[in-house]
């Protein structure tokens, strides 16, 4: 059954993106987005898209990493299995540096690309956008504006004549096959 | 805001008496794309390497450097079958050909990381020309580097219980108190986070690919690797937070690397090796072995592949500058070895270095010097940085002498122990010389089939430095 | 108050900065001079402090200006002026280096020739080590300094008036040669002037931890120099938040390296454990000394990387400017760490220390403001200039 994904509409210009983008907000709409090839700098300002919350997953994962590591070395090294080694302490903060460090940034790591997939919801291998040809375009030479038919705001008519008005070209409305 | 940039432009032509500029600002920053390429254009570039049909030349290289690889890996299947006794290690030498060839393959790695972490935090935009090929080398260098340790531990197949920490009927715990091990969590992390910065980086083209891949094998797989990137601009958002988080943590993790691979040397109590310049000589010498390595390939990659649009001569120079200030720092720690030799008073010390010098492997230590300090000052010229031949001769003959150093280091400090009656040479053997010979097969290899499957060129990234691609109102 | 032209960038009014700094370098120094005669011993250590702690500041301005034309950098052309006009006090730095040539006694164990006599390395070292050779390459090491001052400030500021490019080039060029010239030199001098007050003990990266340490603390003090200009409204629009921001990311980096190079000179020589290096630690670590070795941990490095780490701090003022006068005090702390425990056991600050510390910086600071006052505020014909105003994070 075929069901609308919204309207879609293309710009050349990085200037009128910026332009477009801050009108659309101002408009009220709440589910739009710009495709684009690169990220245009300036851009998430005039969409208002607030800062994400990744950071905080990043810093969530380095902190389990240093903690297991240090963790990890003084109960194996100085509780379950004391051995002198080379005379060396059970446990010292000297020599547990290096693994603490490589394991707070391996599950800083993780968890950021982990975070980022995870909070733009993906993978996922179906766009409702994935039959308009300018879907495919935005990720070659062209800047895609999208809105969503579930937009509260969306009105086939004022939303395409919102677009057009903008600078916004060969504006259309986009089907898509729902399983 | 552009009215007053304008307003002190117009004043710094035409101070008072100074009359107008010679030139334009902008002409001391040369345009990093030649002519004036579209969007369109760069992932018709990109595009037509990955879609068309491989050709002869190609076919005859991989043939040839994956041959090299296949003896390499017969040869590591011979010293896994046999023991390595048959290797050239002895005592006192127990360290040599094959830690020789970990630091050197450790050490090409830098550069890729150097390139699309340090750079990017330093927004060196001529990094985007060249990140991706980089990161790629960093990659196929750590799995050639790793190859070592793990064949000298003699064992492979057990070696998992001595490197990690599991559970084990023995109940003992690996050494965690070892530089070894410290190694293990470095080299294996590197690996890891480069592999996922790598990978982060290719999404955006993958989808690129997808949407205009005509195979249906490729449509598949590029498909599947975009994990359906849409280009989304509250994707960006994060996926560009994403990013500067993973160049902000690869910075600090590519330094400790070489540093803990230093450690592995300098917290002994070894002439030669226990010296606290140790960890930053090692890191200045990591990049400057990996961008020798970056420019072997980059050179011959931007002429077969069509690149010279965007790789251009500017970048090359840029990277000769870099290769000419890390050679640099690396003889300022030769220089500095060699004084506090002298200084400390420690006949032992003193022994070791004129010893490197002026004894039986001073051969090898003079090829170190010279191909590290004085080759490259060549490139105090800017005709010899702007020509790309003899820079990639430069670059070739850096890459002996990075190896050199690191056989100089292991070899010279170990043949001459403390006590005279346990003095001894290192010679290699054919076994050791066709592993080595085999992973450089390896790395051509694989570094060959990703410049012919995987874009070259990180496209959306080149897109977004293009003269007019980004917006020139509101916040930049 | 001072004040600037806001379109030729020349000061109309040079304020009393310098008088104030000149009365504080003459009143400061004269009292230290006065402790001279009341505990040389003790002058002679704090002088060595200040100066030392003094000269690298200095050197490191001297550094950025040559790294900031070897790498053609953009977004720091504003801030160049002042760091040649801070470059440019070095001749005052040669004038109190002058004094340390008569407390060689009271400074250096291996001025001593009976010492020298009954000890087989110090007499292995002697022809490095002797209070002769010692001076010869403290002049030299200012000869070279004061020659690259110069020149960087004069080539800068005929640009000004000729706004010939050629200069941005020759700068280029003559700082690529001069870094290299730099490196070994103010290796060589921290070997001299902190180094060898332990004669027995050496390390290879010495030189590189004292550099770190005075380019850190010389972005620290550009920093606080160009917010109290900017309080005084001056270089308003041109030296903005933007740069605040960028000095702020120098302060994290250079803090992280700073501790990197310290950390991994302790971590070696921790590990390996051979008495004659560990001796040097245990004297930053027994007698009181564990407390200010703790401080180094924790202000000179975990406070700054902790806060600096987060955006917005890097762009308020306020906090930029406590952590920037953290850092300064900090270095100051290193400086008596890497002394005073040569001069045996316990950690003794003397009133020396302070007024030795405000006498020589008086000094550098009235030759900074005479300097950098004499010419345009920043280099107004540099071809980057406009693109370093116009510089966004």
């Amino acid at each position: 059954m075929k069901k609308t994904a919204g309207i879609s509409g293309i710009f050349q210009d990085p200037d009128r993106v910026l332009a477009a983008a801050a009108e659309i907000r101002r408009a009220g709409y709440q589910r739009f987005d710009f495709h684009t090839p690169y990220p245009l700098h300036g851009l998430d300002q005039a969409m208002g898209i607030k800062r994400t919350v990744l950071p905080w997953i990043s810093l969530a994962g380095g902190i389990v990493g240093g903690a297991v590591a240090l963790h990890l070395q003084w109960w194996t090294g100085a509780v379950d299995y004391p051995l002198v080694i080379g005379g060396k302490p059970f446990f010292a903060f000297e020599p547990s540096i290096p693994i603490t460090f490589e394991l707070t940034v391996l599950l800083t790591a993780i968890a950021t690309v982990v975070g980022m997939f995870a909070l733009n919801g993906l993978p996922k291998w179906f766009s409702k956008w994935q039959n308009d040809p300018h879907f495919r375009r935005s990720m070659d030479d062209a800047f895609v504006v999208t809105v969503d038919a579930e937009d509260p705001l969306y009105h086939a008519e004022k939303t395409r004549s919102l677009l057009e008005s903008l600078g916004a070209e060969q504006v259309r409305t986009v089907d898509y096959d729902e399983e | 805001m552009r009215t007053v940039t304008d307003k002190h432009r117009q004043d710094s032509w035409n101070i008072e008496g100074g009359g107008a500029l010679a030139v334009d600002p902008h002409d001391l920053r040369e345009p990093l794309v030649e002519g004036t390429p579209k969007p369109a254009d760069v992932t018709e570039t990109v595009s037509r390497v990955v879609e068309s049909k491989p050709t002869r030349l190609w076919y005859a290289t991989v043939t040839v450097t994956g041959a090299l690889a296949g003896w390499g890996i017969l040869t590591i299947l011979y010293t896994v079958f046999t023991g390595i006794g048959v290797w050239g290690n002895n005592q006192p030498v127990g360290w040599a050909w094959d830690i020789t060839n970990f630091v050197f393959w450790i050490g090409i790695g830098h550069a890729g990381t150097l390139i699309s972490a340090i750079l990017f935090l330093f927004r060196q935009k001529w990094r985007t020309a060249i990140n991706r090929a980089a990161e790629a080398m960093t990659i196929f260098a750590v799995i050639c580097a790793l190859i070592f340790p793990i064949i000298h531990t003699g064992r492979p197949w057990v070696a998992v219980y001595w490197l990690l920490p599991l559970p084990n009927q023995m109940e003992m715990w690996v050494n965690f108190r070892s530089p070894l091990l410290w190694d293990v969590f470095a080299v294996s992390t590197y690996f890891a986070v480069s592999a996922m910065f790598w990978f982060v980086g290719l999404v955006p083209d993958f989808a690129t690919l997808r949407n205009r891949a005509k195979n249906k094998i490729a449509r598949i797989a590029f498909t599947f690797f975009s994990m359906g990137w849409t280009g989304a601009n509250r994707h960006w958002h994060r996926y560009e937070k994403a990013y500067l988080i993973l160049a902000g943590i690869s910075t600090p993790l590519v330094l400790s690397v070489h540093t803990i691979v230093s450690f592995d040397f300098a917290v002994s109590v070894i002439p030669g090796w226990h010296t606290t310049i140790f960890p930053p000589y090692f890191v200045a010498g990591a990049i400057f072995s990996g961008f020798g390595m970056v420019l072997t390939l980059m050179i011959l990659a931007r002429k077969l592949l069509n690149l010279e649009q965007f790789i251009t001569v500017k970048h090359i120079e840029n990277m000769s500058k870099v290769l000419m200030a890390t050679g640099l720092m690396v003889g300022y720690a030769y220089g500095i070895e060699f004084f506090i030799a002298w200084y400390s008073g420690n006949p032992y010390e003193r022994f070791v270095f004129i010893n490197r010098a002026f004894g039986p492997y001073s051969w090898a230590y003079w090829t170190m010097v010279s191909c590290n300090v004085f080759i490259p000052q060549l490139f105090w010229f800017r005709g010899i940085r702007r020509n790309l031949l003899i820079t990639w001769i430069i670059s070739i003959f850096v890459n002996i002498g990075m190896w050199f150093e690191r056989f100089v280091i292991i070899v010279t400090s170990l043949h001459r122990d403390f006590l005279p009656s346990s003095w001894g040479m290192f010679t290699p053997t054919w076994v050791d010389v066709s592993i080595f010979a085999g992973t450089v097969g390896l790395f051509l290899t694989l570094f060959l089939v990703f410049a012919k499957y995987l874009p070259v060129l990180a496209i959306s990234e080149v897109k977004g430095i293009l003269p007019g691609a980004q917006p020139k109102h509101g916040h930049h | 108050m001072a004040a600037l032209d806001s379109q030729t960038y020349t000061f109309t009014d040079k304020g009393r900065f310098g008088v104030i700094a000149l009365g504080t370098g003459i009143v400061f120094t004269a009292l230290t001079v006065v402790g001279a005669f009341t505990d040389s011993h003790m002058f002679f250590a704090s002088w060595l402090t200040s100066f030392a702690f003094w000269t690298t500041i200095v050197l490191g301005a001297l550094f950025f200006v040559m790294l900031q034309h070897v790498t053609a950098a953009v977004w720091s052309v504003v801030t160049r002026r002042a760091a040649e006009a801070l470059a440019l006090a070095l001749p005052v730095l040669l004038l109190c280096f002058i004094p340390l040539t008569f407390g060689m006694h009271d400074l250096f164990h291996w001025s001593h020739a009976e010492e020298v006599a009954a000890d087989h390395v110090l007499a292995w070292k002697a022809p490095y080590l002797n209070t002769t050779f010692f001076i010869v390459r403290g002049l030299v090491f200012f000869a070279v300094w004061i020659a690259l001052a110069f020149v960087l400030h004069r080539r800068s500021v005929a640009q000004d008036t000729d706004g010939d490019v050629a200069h941005t080039y020759a700068l280029r060029k003559i700082s690529a040669g001069g870094i290299f010239a730099f490196a070994f030199t103010v290796t060589f001098a921290a070997f001299d002037w902190l180094m060898s007050l332990n004669p027995h003990w050496y390390s290879t990266i010495f030189g590189v931890y004292v550099f770190v340490g005075g380019f850190l603390t010389c972005m620290a003090v550009l920093l606080l120099i160009f917010q109290m200009l900017r309080r005084q409204g001056m270089l308003e629009g041109v030296v903005t938040i933007e740069h605040f921001h960028d000095f702020g990311r120098l302060l994290f980096a250079f803090t992280v390296f700073w501790a990197y190079i310290g950390g991994s000179q302790y971590y070696l020589i921790w590990y390996a454990n051979v008495p004659e290096e560990t001796v040097w630690f245990l004297a930053r670590w027994d007698n009181g000394w564990k407390a200010v070795s703790m401080a180094l941990i924790f202000l000179h490095f975990l406070v700054p990387f902790l806060t600096l780490l987060f955006y917005r701090v890097k762009r308020n003022t306020v906090l930029l400017r406590t952590i920037a006068s953290l850092l300064v005090v900090m270095h100051f702390v290193d400086m008596f760490w890497l002394v005073m425990p040569t001069f045996g056991p316990g950690v003794h600050f003397s009133w020396m220390h302070l007024t030795s510390a405000l006498g020589i910086g008086g000094l550098v600071m009235w030759m900074f403001w005479t300097r950098y006052t004499a010419h345009r505020a920043v280099p107004a014909s540099d071809p980057k200039l406009a693109d370093s105003i116009a510089h966004r994070v």
